[in-house]
């Protein structure tokens, strides 16, 4: 029976997906996004039929699995386009981390003005980078893997609502500029929209996530619990 | 014939992933093993060590298929009771507002640096 439901949780992710996309390039609205209305569909199911969201993942975990050698693929479009890397380094290396600290420190300062508890403020501060190393952030500084995997995605979902109209009333023109912004905002969502831009937008936005990872590492695991605990005892004793 | 290409190609990353994962764990550093196959893949090709053509089907077809591997993660939030009442609303615009944030501080940091570079070329 587990392994029933397992095969068909694998095979329904995937069969609703692909029908949401057909439903997305035939309407054309931002909301009908897969990565939106996917989840929402497999949610109201799994409450519909009383299926724990363990006996689901016990299949639908394989394509979890995939993005460890999909991160690693991701090698392919920066070496086709290393030129322009080496070209753009500085542009690249500067935003992305101004972008990654204002990642970490905002998440932090609006967590802690809202409210939200000890667990909840440490599973958002990875939330800009992507999710397997996001995960293995918010397991070093004291979150939860998988509530970030959630804050994630969520993240990746409403960066990707959200970029067009802040391209739009910003007047950001150059690839870079789209491309950094998406990558920098919303990690592998916001890549596969920069790519829906253009194959330019793409490039600098899966460099952007890259270097974002890496960046967001150091700045995390090593700045951040000193930042936190300046913040914590000298500005909020 | 293509697919069970690219599926072969899927398979040489994951034989990446593991030598990524194991150096990972040997030298004790804090970065995933899958960063340090990316890494690892890009010298191979950048070095010629391992040909484009050995690996570019299986990774083009994972990195336009992306999006559906994030979805099971995405699911997980049913197990959170908590984040369906005021705390998710809280956790939702902790969200947006620092996206924004985020992304008009990149967008502009770039912007400004690549007309600062046409302006001196100039």
């Amino acid at each position: 029976m587990s392994i029933l439901i397992a095969v068909v949780s694998l095979l329904g992710t995937i069969a609703i997906f692909y029908t949401c996309k057909v439903f997305y390039q035939k309407f054309k609205k931002e909301w009908l996004t897969p990565m939106l209305i996917t989840p929402l569909v497999i949610i109201f199911v799994l409450l519909l039929t009383g299926t724990s969201y363990d006996s689901y993942n016990a299949g639908a975990n394989i394509l979890t699995n995939l993005l460890g050698p999909a991160t690693i693929a991701f090698a392919v479009p920066i070496y086709k386009n290393f030129s322009l890397l080496k070209q753009h380094a500085f542009e690249i290396f500067l935003s992305i981390a101004i972008g990654s600290a204002v990642a970490i420190i905002s998440s932090f300062f609006i967590a802690l003005v809202v409210g939200l508890n000890d667990k909840l403020v440490h599973s958002l501060v990875p939330r800009s980078v992507t999710t397997p190393i996001a995960m293995d952030i918010s397991n070093m500084i004291g979150g939860s893997p998988t509530l970030t995997a959630v804050f994630v995605m969520t993240t990746g979902i409403l960066g990707s609502l959200l970029a067009p109209i802040i391209i739009r009333i910003s007047h950001f023109r150059s690839p870079s500029a789209k491309g950094l912004m998406l990558g920098m905002g919303a990690h592998g969502t916001g890549t596969s929209k920069a790519f829906e831009f253009g194959e330019l937008e793409g490039t600098f936005a899966s460099l952007a996530m890259v270097v974002a990872a890496l960046i967001s590492i150091v700045l995390s695991t090593m700045f951040f619990p000193i930042f936190e605990q300046f913040v914590m005892n000298i500005l909020l004793p | 014939m293509k697919i069970a290409k690219s599926l072969v190609q899927i398979g040489y990353l994951y034989i990446l992933l593991f030598i990524g994962n194991s150096i990972a764990r040997l030298l004790h550093l804090p970065i995933p093993g899958s960063i340090i196959g990316l890494i690892l893949l890009f010298l191979l090709l950048q070095f010629h060590i391992i040909k484009l053509e050995w690996i570019e089907l299986g990774a083009g077809l994972l990195l336009s298929e992306l999006l559906l591997f994030f979805i099971p993660s995405a699911i997980g939030v049913i197990d959170y009771d908590a984040l369906f009442g005021v705390q998710g609303v809280k956790v939702v615009l902790v969200i947006v507002v620092s996206a924004i944030v985020v992304m008009l501080v990149t967008g502009y940091t770039a912007q400004w640096l690549e007309q600062r570079k046409k302006g001196n070329a100039a």
